[in-house]
């Protein structure tokens, strides 16, 4: 096997573990610190497709269409967190039920406003040569995305007020209110927080997964399952589960098959969850 | 707890109440249904909703428009026509559970339904124990062939021939294929082996893809590893749109040719941006930019009533001439008695379709029809290169004789 080609594969698993955790942070906040079971949130990535694809297409620059995006999203998780998830944190199956029906009703909304095919705005056409390879610039800027959007999300989360007060209002809100942190509110935002990271990746996403109703479903498994596979110290164990199981997958793929690289995937899920059930990070004594 | 009880008590009247209600209601609704005896039923079953309503939603136009064509004419045997439809819903249980309301029911004497091929399976055994033919109008991989089944859309064989042969002549014989991971994308992709071998083309590689796939990194690369002249590509499914984009941006199309049998059957080329559209070749039935007199009354017709904001998809232009076929055949029978109008349909009937001329084949039950070769433009839509004149279902033409074997039920594979 020629040097070029192991270059590009290691590159292009790289990218495939970017396009995994981007996908994957906004759960990571909202499942994964907070505890949510958010079954819709495929269809918040679909919904920050859409708004970067109208915003786009009315003359606005991609740039300022993503930000746009993600904010819009991040108000649409206020609103469903007011609204719906509030009534029923440290109930499961009630938020397992609520989230699964917001899913359908975005899913079918998605299908009226927009219909099944709405034209995409696809990706800049330019590409970095290895040897005899080339591989798409904006894969590339994809695992760049990745590496600022984590270290972003880290610094929010443990350097500033917000992150603190947050994880606060998480771990005992009794005890928060006591000292006077508003646990409602603070929650809001941090539903909010994820949304509009499932709001960002869809938009950041779309040149590559064009905006369909159904794009969703291709996120939500793999996002939940590496989400699990993370563990309690989230973020940390979110970039490392995705990492290990984005890349394998792409490795595997790259000298095998497509189908593979997918039974990699979830066999080396399994073969995690098997070795440390709550997740690979349950042991460690990091805070995120 | 007496409290309680009283208000099961009232529950449960009220839950009686409103059974016997709709009883009665049901029952009216029967009644009426029985005496307006004199139309010819016509069931249809198509997914109006769910995951799979971008084909749905369109064979379902295309049917109410042919039937409201018929009936303006007067309907058949001078009996109106009467649709009577039900929505799958995208899910398969639907189809046998609608199939046998609509024949036991309904008294439906004809059927047109479905896109997937598993849903085509599924209602097979149903029409053929009810004796109700049924039209299944959407490209497939090939091979069904059933007393009661008649299959207006083209198969793989059909499209893969002149395909194949088209694109080696372009391009040059070395052929990479990406296809979906089951019976679609595995039956097309041996035929594209087999006419490959038989025209002196080579397969270099293949690779299948899950429908849940976003990320084509390690496709591409093993397509610029293998240098193929051309890559045959079959997107199913919204997400695999995004390989034609992520093929484009790696810069792949400058080195090599793209074709596929499916593309714009479901408006992909609507999806895809102009940069990674451009130059994609497709090979279908019917593609609503073809040239024809056929074509522009369809679609003046079409326009009418719904408008041409989406563009017609060959299951579309299928479906019409399922209907008309079936019409077409109740004339020639003079009856919608089973026997006769399957006769008469297995007698050679031809019908000048939006697509051109199409043969119904008394033998397979497939089409004999024309297949267009497109490249997709800058503008979401195809530019027709060439046409393969009245192209043969050869497989199903030599694998289904049921004038000879009325009794075969099967779905041939190669």
């Amino acid at each position: 096997m020629e040097i070029d080609y192991l270059l590009v594969v290691l590159l292009s698993s790289l990218t495939s573990a970017s396009v995994l955790i981007i996908a994957t942070l906004g759960l990571a906040v909202i499942f994964g610190l907070m505890g949510v079971v958010n079954l819709a949130h495929g269809e918040f990535i679909m919904f920050g497709a859409y708004t970067a694809l109208v915003v786009t297409r009315s003359g606005v620059p991609f740039s300022i269409a993503v930000i746009v995006a993600a904010l819009v999203t991040a108000l649409f998780g206020a609103i469903v967190e007011r609204v719906i998830i509030r009534r029923l944190y440290g109930r499961l199956l009630d938020t397992l039920l609520a989230t699964w029906g917001l899913s359908l009703v975005l899913y079918q909304s998605a299908v009226l406003i927009f219909g099944s095919v709405t034209p995409g705005i696809g990706m800049p056409q330019s590409n970095v040569r290895i040897g005899d390879y080339t591989i798409s610039s904006y894969m590339l800027f994809l695992l760049g995305v990745a590496i600022v959007l984590v270290l972003a999300l880290y610094w929010l989360l443990t350097k500033t007020g917000y992150g603190i007060v947050a994880r606060a209002a998480i771990q005992d809100s009794e005890t928060a209110s006591a000292i006077g942190i508003e646990s409602g509110r603070i929650n809001t935002m941090t539903f909010a927080l994820g949304s509009g990271l499932a709001g960002f990746a869809g938009a950041i996403l779309l040149p590559a997964v064009p905006a369909t109703p159904g794009m969703g479903f291709a996120f939500v498994i793999k996002a939940f399952l590496t989400v699990v596979v993370a563990g309690p110290v989230t973020l940390t164990g979110t970039v490392l589960a995705g990492g290990l199981l984005g890349s394998a997958a792409n490795i595997v793929a790259s000298f095998w098959t497509t189908v593979a690289g997918n039974i990699v995937f979830f066999m080396l899920t399994m073969g995690l969850l098997r070795l440390y059930p709550n997740g690979i990070t349950a042991r460690w004594n990091r805070k995120l | 707890m007496f409290k309680d009880i009283k208000q099961i008590k009232t529950t449960r009247r009220t839950v009686l109440g409103a059974a016997l209600g709709l009883g009665v209601a049901a029952g009216f609704g029967g009644l009426s249904r029985a005496f307006a005896a004199d139309d010819i039923a016509v069931g249809a079953i198509y997914d109006l909703t769910g995951g799979l309503n971008i084909y749905g939603i369109q064979q379902s136009r295309a049917m109410h428009l042919a039937v409201d064509a018929i009936n303006a004419k007067g309907g058949l045997l001078g009996r109106k026509l009467n649709v009577i439809e039900s929505d799958s819903q995208s899910e398969l249980p639907k189809f046998t559970q609608y199939a046998n309301t609509l024949i036991l029911r309904n008294k439906i004497q004809v059927l047109f339904a479905g896109l997937t091929s598993s849903a085509r399976e599924a209602m097979r055994p149903i029409v053929r124990e009810k004796k109700v033919p049924y039209f299944y109008s959407a490209l497939y991989e090939g091979g069904a062939c059933d007393k009661q089944t008649f299959i207006t859309g083209a198969s793989a064989s059909q499209q893969m021939s002149v395909l194949i042969e088209w694109a080696i002549k372009k391009y040059g014989p070395k052929i990479y294929i990406m296809a979906p991971d089951y019976n679609f994308g595995t039956i097309s992709a041996h035929w594209v082996e087999t006419y490959a071998k038989q025209l002196g083309g080579e397969v270099l590689g293949s690779d299948f893809l899950p429908l849940t796939v976003t990320d084509y990194a390690p496709t591409i690369q093993k397509i610029q590893a293998a240098k193929p002249n051309f890559v045959v590509t079959l997107p199913v499914g919204a997400n695999q749109t995004g390989f034609l984009e992520q093929f484009a941006a790696a810069g792949l199309k400058k080195q090599m040719g793209i074709v596929s049998t499916n593309y714009g059957s479901g408006n992909q080329q609507v999806v895809v941006s102009p940069d990674a559209g451009e130059g994609i070749v497709a090979s279908q039935e019917y593609f609503m930019w073809i040239e024809g007199a056929g074509n522009d009354a369809f679609k003046a017709l079409w326009k009418a009533k719904y408008g041409l904001d989406e563009p017609i998809i060959s299951e579309a232009a299928s479906t019409w001439n399922a209907v008309n076929l079936w019409a077409i055949a109740v004339e020639k029978a003079g009856s919608t008695e089973n026997d006769k109008v399957i006769a008469a349909l297995e007698s050679g009937l031809t019908f000048e379709g939006p697509n051109g001329l199409v043969t119904l084949q008394p033998k397979s039950h497939h089409l004999k029809q024309n297949i267009y070769i497109v490249q997709g433009n800058r503008d979401h839509g195809f530019d027709v290169i060439k046409t393969y004149e009245s192209v043969a279902p050869s497989f199903e033409d030599e694998k289904c004789d049921l004038i000879a074997n009325p009794a075969t039920a099967e779905a041939f594979t190669p």
